[in-house]
């Protein structure tokens, strides 16, 4: 049955999934400890604010980012847990490996999210897309313990809008001939790429949803939206534009590391030593991926979150870590107010090219000396590598490594729940369930 | 266009179709050259052409001629008697691997109680527990029994399931409301030094 809106008849000409977990961090701390389950649960606790809340406690009024104490006084049963890094990245490294199970087009959006391509497989897994997608939902359930939404559509932009909308635990299947019924309820700002200036320009021509929208011309969408527009037209009509890459991540426009402090600190050399870790971190990624940099933001934000930052540039392109020390020490002390109190430092390095092994120097540069320097970044990336990261680091940056970035007692539960014959840097790369079985 | 740097071309598209395992694009080709124009890349490929090194095909499509494949060492062989040690190690296995079937769903659980004491599993010992197992009789279970977790046999009688204690301290339990079985035993660790 066809009405005169219908977009197109065909079910799938692509099959594209996304696959996003609900209220990821709070998710992985319920499936480690059980006894959490059904309780409303926010991690964040060493940042103070409310970095993901679980979904007992999203009904309870509890959002991201909430104050803690605020969270605290609406929800006053809310757990607070320090966040667990370790222990998102292992669960998602594992949902990203059980996708690629199902097929190897998986796109790795964030770290709880994917996109993945499972045109053609219907006939090798002699079944429909639909129950691929929920037999893919069922086994992450069940391996890990932990419920993902799933939107199966036609293109990335599809799928998305589908996984949104059943969450949490949805699923939501819409194939191109029932488009034209899916769209007319779909307000404009759930498509990602509508910001509010988008969707308000829009509703001055009367666009009021997605229907609205896919119904006008091609010419509408491009004359008024440019290609990006144009691109979200065919998107929503359901012909595939934007590909499922499944290459890692391998352009990076700028490197940004931020760690808050608790508490809040006036020391110059504590604050100082942050940022300092904070500039280290960003180089040892940097030089992960191969990469230089060049240009380097410093900022520092104090406790009621007013921030104030400064950008240099040095002479060439670099990776080494000991090249920018002095330059982010001078533009520490330009912001450095002795009276204030800080919250969190941060560093963005930019200008970021392939690094190269020959390079144009200044005329006045010794090129021995820079080849020194490069092979202690080398060698320290690989000490850092066997002991854990940071073993070997700035002086500057020392006072962290002594005092930490919170008190013990914000530490990950996992960090002070050491087993035999791991450290405080390095622990074993799986989830240890945090369950007794002791007989009461 | 010297002979050489013919070669040199001819290798740079070898190379991205044994890595690739396609020909490249005239984008791609691009970036292989580092030339800026499509045009360029054209005289290259006729060139190429030309001195045999690629083909065409009815539509226009290149190639490959002869690929060739770089050969993969197992080991340098020093004068004297041959090592066998390098070609034996493909088939050996880590301790990793050795414990582990399913790492997407394996967790650890470090023990805490007695209850499984005379099955060896000591308190202070880490199991191996993967969630994706069906429970079989006779496997040992990280249970929850009527809202408390328990590590027990798990077996079935009469059609029922029963956890039992390998300590005779604790009576065997048959869950009265509820029973989630968080997942199967499959290996014990327990680290000495």
């Amino acid at each position: 049955m066809t009405t005169p809106d219908c977009i197109t008849l065909s079910s799938y000409p692509k099959a594209i999934m996304h696959v996003d977990c609900d209220a990821f961090f709070t998710s992985c701390e319920q499936a480690r400890d059980p006894k959490l389950k059904g309780r409303p649960v926010a991690t964040g606790q060493e940042r103070g604010i409310v970095s993901c809340a679980s979904y007992e406690a999203k009904r309870r009024g509890v959002a991201r980012p909430m104050r803690m104490f605020e969270a605290k006084k609406i929800c006053p049963e809310l757990v607070v847990l320090p966040s667990d890094y370790e222990l998102y990245s292992i669960y998602s490294e594992r949902m990203f490996a059980l996708l690629r199970q199902v097929t190897p087009d998986v796109e790795e959006y964030s770290i709880d999210e994917a996109f993945c391509d499972i045109t053609g497989l219907r006939r090798m897994y002699r079944t429909s897309y639909e129950t691929i997608a929920r037999s893919t939902k069922e086994s992450i359930q069940k391996d890990l313990g932990i419920t993902v939404s799933i939107g199966l559509s036609l293109s990335k932009t599809l799928a998305k809008i589908c996984s949104k909308q059943n969450k949490p635990d949805g699923f939501l299947a819409v194939p191109g001939n029932r488009l034209h019924e899916f769209l007319g309820g779909i307000p404009l700002e759930r498509v990602c790429g509508f910001g509010p200036n988008t969707v308000a320009l829009l509703q001055k021509y009367g666009v009021r949803n997605v229907f609205d929208y896919v119904k006008r011309p091609q010419s509408f969408a491009d004359k008024l939206l440019g290609k990006t527009g144009r691109e979200l037209w065919q998107e929503l009509r359901g012909v595939s534009v934007y590909t499922v890459s499944n290459q890692p991540k391998e352009k990076y426009l700028s490197i940004s590391k931020t760690k808050t402090f608790m508490p809040a600190s006036s020391d110059k050399d504590f604050v100082k030593g942050q940022l300092m870790r904070n500039l280290e971190s960003a180089f040892i990624k940097l030089r992960r991926h191969h990469l230089s940099a060049r240009t380097i933001v410093v900022y520092l934000r104090k406790s009621d979150f007013r921030e104030k930052g400064v950008e240099a540039r040095i002479n060439r392109q670099s990776s080494s870590t000991l090249d920018f020390t002095a330059v982010c020490s001078q533009l520490f002390e330009s912001v450095f107010e002795p009276q204030a109190v800080y919250r969190s430092t941060g560093v963005i390095i930019s200008d970021i090219r392939v690094e190269q092994e020959a390079m144009q120097l200044t005329l006045f540069e010794s090129p021995l000396k820079i080849e020194e320097i490069r092979q202690i970044s080398k060698a320290v990336d690989s000490i850092n590598e066997r002991y854990g990261k940071h073993t070997v680091h700035l002086g500057s940056s020392h006072i962290v490594s002594q005092k930490g970035n919170h008190p013990r007692n914000m530490a990950a539960w996992r960090k002070q729940e050491l087993l035999k014959g791991e450290t405080f840097r390095q622990r074993l790369n799986m989830p240890l369930l945090n369950i007794s079985v002791a007989e009461k | 266009m010297s002979r050489e740097s013919l070669k040199q071309y001819a290798k740079q598209v070898n190379d991205f179709y044994l890595k690739a395992k396609r020909m490249p694009t005239y984008s791609e080709m691009l970036r292989l050259f580092g030339v800026q124009s499509k045009n360029a890349v054209f005289k290259r490929i006729s060139r190429l052409v030309l001195s045999g090194f690629l083909h065409k095909d009815s539509k226009g499509r290149i190639v490959p001629v002869k690929v060739q494949k770089p050969v993969y060492l197992l080991g340098f062989i020093k004068a004297g008697f041959p090592s066998p040690a390098e070609e034996e190690t493909l088939d050996l296995m880590s301790l990793d691997e050795y414990l582990i079937s399913n790492p997407q769903s394996t967790f650890l659980l470090k023990v805490d109680g007695d209850s499984m004491i005379d099955a060896g599993i000591m308190p202070g010992d880490l199991v191996l527990i993967q969630r994706d197992l069906t429970p079989k009789s006779g496997d040992i279970v990280v249970a929850c029994v009527d809202e408390e977790w328990t590590l027990k046999y798990l077996e079935k009688q009469k059609g029922k399931a029963v956890l039992i204690a390998a300590n005779k301290k604790y009576p065997p339990i048959e869950p009265k409301r509820e029973l989630t079985i968080a997942g199967v035993v499959i290996a014990n660790v327990r680290k000495y030094k």
